[in-house]
């Protein structure tokens, strides 16, 4: 596991390569795009064994934060949709130098927003991609960006003693109210235009990726998003439970890498 | 498996000392919502260098490569982070920030090693008596007819009594050697008394999570009259909570770290070479040199001792 920095001077990224660790199997490389916000402190763990075990199996990985998350430089209110996109191709430049195989196979897993930016960033035409694997995509942005707002509020009713007695109302009465920040990032107004554009019709897989979808069994609107695709071949759906949380604050009593959606994946990844 | 943060080329240096951070509870380096990474931009930009940093078995560190206990382990992962600033930059002096289960690690690298000049303890030991939980309660109780997220709040917290209490009990993040809760303020009062007489500065900050107000340096308890607590800052800050969980939140803990950081940093005069950016480190090589050091147990070293 190295750590390392890479992408433009003026946008230089922080990502962990995990090279593979078999000599007798290339299985190719996977490049994680994780979660916006809450959701990638969340899962930080999860992703980090999931890179060891693949790479334990013949896979290189690597892992990277998007610029003004994590440990990349930049501030929370930097983040935005065009330049995540350049993020996700700046990695997977650095994850095809780092595992010294320009033409080999090189999937993504792309989870929550990082999926929508995976996507978004596959239509470029000078990517190969062997693989698309989505993690319950956010697919509709209005929607999202109403759950990132409801989060909000019932995080702040958690974190005090006596929360502010106003906070629900003011959810349910004004709907610019929590916009600004989503649970401790910062949230532009570009970055909020950019979810309220962000409409499952306008949304498209590459038409010549393979490409599977994994979601909650009962996630209706990502079933029929699926259906609006005229991909070859086909986007596959599979339904996936799990107990992680995705906006879980770390301390809670739930499960951080949940061992049966890691065995999932790694299964998924295998395929 | 950590981060520098160093100032960029043009400002000025803050003086020999830096800043460590280390995880709160299962958070990775970057702390909860990101608040490390985001002290030490603020820290860089006034001119401190800072290493956030994962201590064994936590966030991208790797398993503890020996059978000390955790807190020990801890407390030379921290001291490898130190080494490795000292060789990088020169410097030899340190504050800690430590948040919630940090503040255990924090106090027990002050004890253990006189490089450390200041240490920050948030929400950490806490030794509150009966009115105090009453208090708490008369509060919750006024507020619950008008307040909805309180009725919520005391909702869940009936359906985990009834739901856990035949199954789970309750985890002191606090206890990780099996000490007694009197054993833990034994160590902690020790501890106090050795480093605050040593001349460390000790900053307690506490949050408006546990309670909305504190009238006399509450979560001190029965420790409030040891000599200790005339030197050490505290401070109740109820517009913060336990996971800065608002922007608003965070900024008021960063303008009171960052300021109490600097104010130690200023008692120490001597330029030091700055770089710029952030730089990811592996302190596999260090912890390798760390491991023949001894440490000895919290609050059981001798005033002035240091590790190595």
């Amino acid at each position: 596991m190295t750590p390392v920095m890479f992408g433009p001077p003026a946008r230089r990224l922080f990502g962990i390569f995990h090279p593979s660790e078999s000599a007798s199997q290339d299985k190719g490389a996977v490049l994680i795009c994780p979660p916006f916000g809450q959701e990638a402190l969340r899962s930080h763990r999860f992703f980090r064994v999931l890179a060891d075990r693949l790479a334990r199996t013949g896979f290189s990985v690597l892992r990277f934060d998007y610029h003004g998350t994590g440990d990349s430089p930049g501030d929370d209110i930097d983040g935005e949709f065009d330049g995540w996109r350049r993020d996700v191709l700046a990695a997977h430049d650095e994850l095809r130098r780092l595992s010294a195989s320009a033409t080999r196979r090189v999937a993504w897993l792309g989870v929550r927003l990082g999926g929508t930016m995976a996507i978004q960033a596959a239509q470029c035409s000078r990517l190969a991609l062997e693989r698309l694997v989505l993690w319950e995509p956010v697919v509709d942005g209005r929607r999202y960006a109403q759950q990132l707002r409801e989060w909000h509020v019932e995080s702040l009713e958690l974190s005090y003693c006596i929360p502010e007695p106003s906070l629900r109302r003011r959810l349910a009465d004004d709907a610019h109210a929590f916009t600004d920040e989503a649970s401790g990032f910062a949230v532009s107004p570009l970055l909020r235009q950019q979810f309220s554009s962000l409409q499952p019709e306008s949304l498209r897989i590459p038409t010549d990726c393979r490409t599977l979808v994994l979601g909650q069994p009962g996630d209706d609107s990502l079933k029929k998003w699926i259906q609006l695709q005229v991909s070859e071949p086909p986007v596959q759906f599979s339904e996936f439970e799990h107990p992680l949380i995705w906006n879980s604050d770390p301390s809670s009593n739930n499960a951080m890498v949940p061992a049966e959606a890691l065995k999932r994946l790694l299964t998924t990844m295998y395929e | 498996m950590g981060v520098i943060t160093c100032p960029a080329i043009g400002v000025d240096a803050s003086g020999p000392v830096a800043c460590l951070m280390l995880n709160m509870g299962a958070n990775h380096r970057g702390g909860p919502h990101r608040i490390n990474v985001k002290l030490a931009h603020r820290l860089a930009s006034l001119g401190m260098t800072s290493l956030r940093m994962d201590l064994a078995g936590l966030g991208d560190s790797g398993p503890a490569s020996s059978a000390e206990r955790y807190l020990i382990q801890g407390i030379r992962d921290l001291q490898a982070g130190m080494d490795l600033i000292e060789a990088k930059f020169g410097i030899r002096r340190f504050v800690v920030v430590g948040l919630c289960s940090g503040t255990a690690h924090a106090m027990g690298l002050a004890v253990a090693d006189t490089r450390v000049a200041g240490i920050l303890m948030f929400d950490g030991y806490s030794f509150p008596g009966r009115r105090w939980y009453w208090e708490r309660a008369f509060w919750r109780a006024l507020a619950a007819p008008t307040n909805p997220a309180v009725i919520g709040k005391t909702v869940r917290w009936m359906r985990r009594k009834l739901l856990n209490i035949a199954t789970t009990p309750p985890v002191d993040i606090f206890r990780v050697d099996e000490e007694s809760p009197e054993e833990i303020q034994a160590i902690f009062k020790n501890s106090m008394n050795e480093i605050t007489q040593r001349g460390v500065a000790v900053y307690l900050l506490y949050s408006g999570t546990q309670h909305v107000r504190d009238r006399s340096r509450d979560h001190l308890g029965p420790l409030v009259r040891e000599p200790f607590a005339a030197k050490v800052k505290y401070e109740f800050a109820r517009d913060i909570d336990h996971t800065f969980t608002s922007i608003a939140a965070q900024q008021a803990f960063m303008v009171r770290a960052s300021a109490w950081a600097l104010g130690i940093a200023s008692n120490f005069t001597v330029p030091v070479s700055t770089g710029s950016a952030s730089e990811p480190i592996s302190l596999a090589s260090f912890n390798q040199r760390r491991a023949t050091a001894p440490v000895a147990p919290v609050a059981q070293r001798p005033v002035g001792a240091a590790a190595s």
